[in-house]
């Protein structure tokens, strides 16, 4: 039994590694998507959700919030991916010649690593509501984050457009 | 190595032994090219312990070459190079850990925590495998391979956890990093079937799996040469996104987590 434990084991990491190859090649050429936000709060819309859980079969109540929770999940993986594309774009902003641009840049990394982790989050919590439709979890605590993020960014922007630098409107 | 290892110690199928020497040979000549290209590329300043690493096995492998006619004393040089380099590769595996995790503290707290978890759960796993399959290993032989099992499968699944965390965190790799982990968990991944299934076989197929062990090894030093002399890809202005859309998904996620 152990045996076949180990050789499961040995075969799920070279399927991982094929995985991790091909995925490589798909990210070398990943770019920014744009997000749909009055869809995306459509889809968020608490009230909304109470005002069919009251006047909808639960069945169906039921279908309906799992659709909407499968959109959910692409548009969160979308908003994932980009956070992943700044991270990436930030490693090269980092090793600006300015350093106000780099460390801006590693303000603006360590920020977008951290909407990363709250989109596992998000992740985690969608796929709990997915399981049990009737749940409505509290919301995360990281939203002063963002809005740092937000305000890094802009900064960073502002200062790349001080200077002559390909990624000057980077991020 | 473990190639000439098991040649030594299984007389049968000589043709099968020969081609596996052969390509043990070739190893070899592919670890001089690649401590070359290192030592080249002054590999040692960014990675001291995969170039470590693989220095040490270019010396295992020549401290092996020399003394392979006799087998008490090759037996002995495999056993202490092989666990030195196992040391060596797990050495390389906290490399690139560092590596990838270090310019993203904001992850490196969380993916530290995971990672000593994994290392636990894989030390008990590993634990688990000597455990239930101590009563088999009957000579020193089987006893070796054993210990070699269970370090296997302890460097297989942290470079599998390693894949996979900078999978969920989105990081990207830099080129020679990735090579590092990508040649590393091939050649640990292949030896781990090698060892795991030597001691359930027969002989003729024991010879199979050691020339499958050594033409992993040497896939994986032809990739560990190729990641190292592939140049770093640069990012494109095709990738550079536009401020608007950054802020549009960062609100998207602001409120997505606030509802």
């Amino acid at each position: 039994m152990i045996t076949v434990i180990v050789i499961a084991l040995a075969l799920c990491a070279v399927v991982l590694f094929y995985t991790a190859v091909r995925s490589r090649r798909k990210q070398a050429a990943q770019s920014f998507r744009p997000v749909d936000l009055n869809a995306f709060r459509t889809l968020m819309d608490r009230d909304d959700e109470l005002f069919m859980k009251e006047k909808l079969p639960h069945s169906k109540f039921t279908r309906l919030k799992r659709q909407r929770i499968r959109v959910t999940v692409r548009y969160v993986a979308r908003i994932a991916s980009n956070a992943s594309a700044v991270l990436h774009i930030g490693e090269t902003a980092r090793l600006s010649p300015t350093p106000e641009v780099a460390s801006t840049a590693t303000q603006v990394m360590e920020l977008a690593a951290q909407i990363r982790l709250q989109c596992l989050v998000a992740l985690a919590k969608l796929s709990l509501e997915y399981a049990m439709p009737s749940l409505q979890l509290t919301p995360a605590l990281l939203v002063p984050k963002y809005q740092s993020l937000r305000e890094n960014v802009r900064r960073l922007g502002d200062l790349q457009t001080q200077t002559p630098i390909p990624l000057a409107t980077a991020i | 190595m473990f190639a000439a290892f098991l040649g030594c110690m299984l007389s049968e199928h000589m043709s099968l032994r020969l081609v596996s020497h052969d390509v043990w040979i070739v190893g070899i000549a592919l670890q001089v090219l690649l401590a070359a290209v290192m030592l080249a590329k002054r590999t040692w300043q960014t990675y001291p312990m995969f170039t470590a690493y693989v220095f040490f096995n270019l010396f295992g492998a020549a401290i092996g070459y020399a003394v392979f006619g006799n087998k008490v004393v090759y037996f002995y040089t495999y056993f202490a190079c092989e666990s030195i380099g196992i040391v060596l590769g797990l050495g390389v595996v906290r490399e690139i850990f560092t590596n990838v995790f270090s310019p993203h503290p904001a992850l490196r707290k969380l993916a530290t925590i995971i990672f000593r978890v994994a290392v636990v759960a894989l030390i008990v796993l590993a634990g688990g495998v000597i455990y239930a399959q101590s009563g088999n290993a009957k000579s020193i032989i089987h006893a070796v391979l054993l210990a070699e099992e269970a370090a296997r499968i302890v460097e297989v699944g942290l470079i599998m956890f390693l894949f996979l965390s900078s999978s969920a965190f989105g990081l990207h790799w830099r080129q020679n990093v990735f090579g590092m982990a990508l040649g590393l968990g091939m050649f640990a991944a292949v030896n781990l079937v090698a060892v795991t299934l030597i001691g359930h076989v027969s002989s003729t197929t024991a010879q199979a799996f050691n020339l499958a062990h050594e033409v992993s090894f040497s896939t994986s030093l032809l990739i560990w040469l190729g990641y190292m002399l592939a140049p770093e890809r640069a990012t494109t202005a095709v990738e550079v996104p536009k401020r608007a859309q950054l802020e549009q998904w960062n609100q998207a996620v602001m409120e997505l987590i606030s509802r």
